[in-house]
């Protein structure tokens, strides 16, 4: 085991994460640098989001540690950018496309300044980077499921991150948006950031990524696209689902209410 | 203005300004609550800051007073620490939890002002139903004006809420729309929130003896709730919001004066009212354009169905011209759905007629030239999309007509040729019909 000193860009420490007291993510070991895609996968209740919630702060850990940059999350907020998933919103809210790509540009505004013309600018050059310069001023639940997914990305790289994670930016998205989205991320690559997608198609993730983690309550394997993405691997994600990690699970749940 | 004024009074002038500002500060807090759907917690604080009332009178406040601010402020803040108490310690849903807590409350405190009538200057009914009628009595005066006591309250409480929103209203909206970029990005959320439960307390507080705990939970959420339904953006919303508030309270004081009732009461039915009409009104999302849209979207595709029938009836009378003394009217080609009355099929043709499509010819119809190039697009619609369900969709052949049936009204130009390139120049549908060209000009029915 050689130790590494270099600081990783995105480094989880033997990372447990619970919902109440049931541990859904168990000791993920993980270092991430970019530039470049990186796919998380994973079947359904892998706790594939739950791993990027667990970077952004959203869910606390049980035990280990996460290090952005080398550093704890509260001192590089301003450099990490975040696209949830789509169905987490109420997309009847009465803002309009750009209002909403506007909000990125809010955390660099700390509390009281108010978005001036560089922001606003900022947001409509964001909206034409991801095709929807023409509908900026659109009611966005008079979007398609497409464009509502652009119009978040838009927010994102409205942000000015060097780290982003997106959360199944793909899911229920036209095969248009799809590609747009996906040359959005690549420039963002070429722009030297690091870019971690959740993903759950497999057909699409072995020419999209540059490297993935198969994940599936723990890390199953790590590194380059081409030699994680093998029938053994997946078979492992997939097939091999661990009831011993969710009879556990259960257990320490039960344990809790108990006296 | 100054007839209004003599036959209103000073008097009814003061309680009007008083109400419609209270009405303001509560559409104003209501308008987040509203998108927020929080409603029902707003109900809850807006009850349950009873209790911090009464015992700040008790402890020497006065009703209106900084004491009684901060005492209702405590106990709104106290309801919503407790329901998330039930909720994530007893396991209790949230709804049920702030049922539980903010009733309690609530009959605590009218249990307290009951009990305690004698001693302190706070009336159980006045602060139930409010006393809009008698504000203008307790006045303070400044700079020689005798201004109500309530008045001036509801005045400081609207600029202090009208200033903390207009200096956290994008930290406000973030977290409204997506808590969870907010909290990504470093917004405290939990205290965010936990500002504008304060808000909704003192919203509430200012206007308990204006209009009462009961019926400020209509100044809380009715405005706002018509707002929403009128105008899609939340700022926008915000100042509609606060009209409607101040316009309830004006027309609602009036009536109440006209009818001799409750001005409270009446305010919140002329703000039900507003609802009323906004719902049937609304530019999008009322019931009226809604109607209208469908109304028109019928008629539309009544007329092209009687377009695409002459149409036909043409084409198979040039194929085979033994036929041609068939009536062109009753050419309806096999119709599965429910064929539309006699009547409105007539009307359809007259207005066809009427606009130069068709023209009547010895008992039936011919299509014009602008007829024959409207029928053509729909036809070719119609065609174009059993060819391709056809090849996309294991359908039986006599199973193809009905969706082409509906959907020859909405298929866009774009679309259609995208179609014809995919399935190829062929040039005919699966019942072995010819799909006509693409019209030069540009073709009727499109999206």
């Amino acid at each position: 085991m050689s130790h590494d000193v270099k600081c990783h860009d995105l480094e989880f420490h033997d990372v447990t994460v619970a919902y109440g007291r049931r541990p859904v993510l168990w000791n993920i070991d993980l270092s991430i640098d970019g530039p470049g895609l990186f796919g998380v996968i994973g079947p359904n209740g892998a706790g594939k989001s739950t791993l990027v919630k667990a970077a952004l702060g959203l869910v606390p850990l049980v035990g280990g540690h996460i290090r952005l940059f080398g550093r704890p999350l509260e001192q590089v907020r301003p450099r990490i950018g975040y696209v949830p998933q789509r169905e987490t919103v109420d997309w009847d809210f009465p803002v309009s496309a750009v209002e909403v790509v506007l909000m990125g540009t809010y955390a660099r505004l700390g509390w009281f300044r108010r978005p001036g013309a560089a922001q606003r600018t900022l947001a409509r050059e964001c909206l034409d980077r991801v095709g929807l310069g023409e509908i900026a001023d659109r009611q966005i639940g008079r979007l398609s499921g497409g464009q509502q997914q652009r119009v978040f990305l838009a927010r994102a790289l409205a942000q000015q991150a060097d780290l982003y994670f997106l959360d199944e930016p793909m899911a229920g998205v036209d095969a248009r948006s799809q590609d747009q989205i996906f040359r959005v991320l690549s420039e963002l690559r070429a722009d030297g950031k690091l870019v971690v997608v959740v993903h759950h198609d497999l057909r699409t993730a072995g020419e999209w990524f540059d490297s993935v983690a198969l994940i599936d309550m723990r890390l199953v394997a790590a590194g380059p696209t081409a030699t994680v993405l093998t029938q053994v691997n997946l078979r492992r994600t997939y097939a091999g689902h661990l009831d011993v990690l969710d009879e556990l699970g259960r257990a320490v749940e039960q344990r809790g209410r108990t006296p | 203005m100054a007839s209004l004024v003599s036959e209103f009074g000073a008097m009814h002038a003061w309680a009007i300004a008083t109400a419609a500002v209270v009405s303001a500060g509560c559409a104003l807090v209501g308008t987040l609550l509203v998108v927020r759907r929080m409603s029902l917690v707003g109900d809850a604080i807006s009850h349950a800051v009873l209790p911090g009332i009464v015992v700040a009178v008790l402890a020497g406040g006065r009703p209106g007073g900084v004491l009684v601010l901060v005492g209702a402020v405590a106990a709104g803040l106290l309801t919503v620490w407790l329901t998330q108490l039930l909720s994530t310690q007893g396991g209790l849903a949230e709804d049920a939890g702030t049922g539980v807590v903010f009733t309690t409350l609530f009959a605590l405190g009218v249990v307290i002002v009951t009990a305690a009538a004698s001693r302190i200057d706070l009336d159980p009914t006045c602060v139930l139903y409010g006393v809009l009628e008698l504000v203008p009595f307790d006045t303070v005066e400044i700079v020689s004006v005798n201004v109500p006591r309530a008045m001036l309250t509801a005045t400081v409480v609207f600029l202090l809420l009208a200033s903390a929103a207009w200096l956290t209203w994008k930290t406000q909206v973030l977290t409204a729309f997506d808590p969870d970029a907010a909290r990504a990005v470093g917004v405290p959320v939990g205290f965010v929130t936990t500002g504008l439960m304060a808000a909704t307390a003192l919203a509430t507080v200012a206007s308990f003896e204006a209009v009462g705990a009961i019926l400020v939970v209509a100044m809380l959420v009715v405005p706002a709730s018509a707002a929403e339904l009128l105008v899609h953006r939340l700022h926008h919303m915000a100042f509609v919001a606060i009209a409607l508030a101040v316009a309830g309270a004006v027309i609602g004081y009036m009536a109440a004066w006209y009818f001799n009732t409750s001005a409270a009461g009446m305010m919140a039915v002329v703000l039900g009212f507003e609802y009323l009409v906004a719902a049937v009104l609304a530019p999008d999302d009322g019931i009226l354009s809604r109607l209208a849209r469908r109304m028109w979207l019928a008629w539309r595709v009544l007329c092209e169905d009687r377009l695409a029938a002459i149409w036909r009836a043409e084409e198979a009378a040039a194929i085979q011209p033994a036929h041609a003394t068939a009536s062109v009217v009753s050419a309806t080609p096999n119709m599965t759905q429910v064929p539309p009355s006699r009547f409105s099929q007539r009307l359809a043709l007259t207005w066809l007629a009427f606009s130069g499509r068709v023209a009547a010819v010895d008992g039936g119809w011919k299509l014009s030239a602008q007829g024959r190039e409207e029928a053509g697009v729909i036809v070719r619609s119609h065609r174009l999309w059993e060819a391709w369900l056809g090849r996309h969709a294991d359908i039986p052949l006599d199973h193809l007509h009905p969706p082409a049936e509906w959907v020859e009204h909405h298929l866009g130009a774009a679309v259609r040729n995208r179609i014809e390139a995919e399935v190829g120049q062929q040039g005919s549908d699966p019942h072995g019909r010819t799909i006509p060209p693409e019209s030069e000009g540009k073709g009727e029915g499109e999206e």
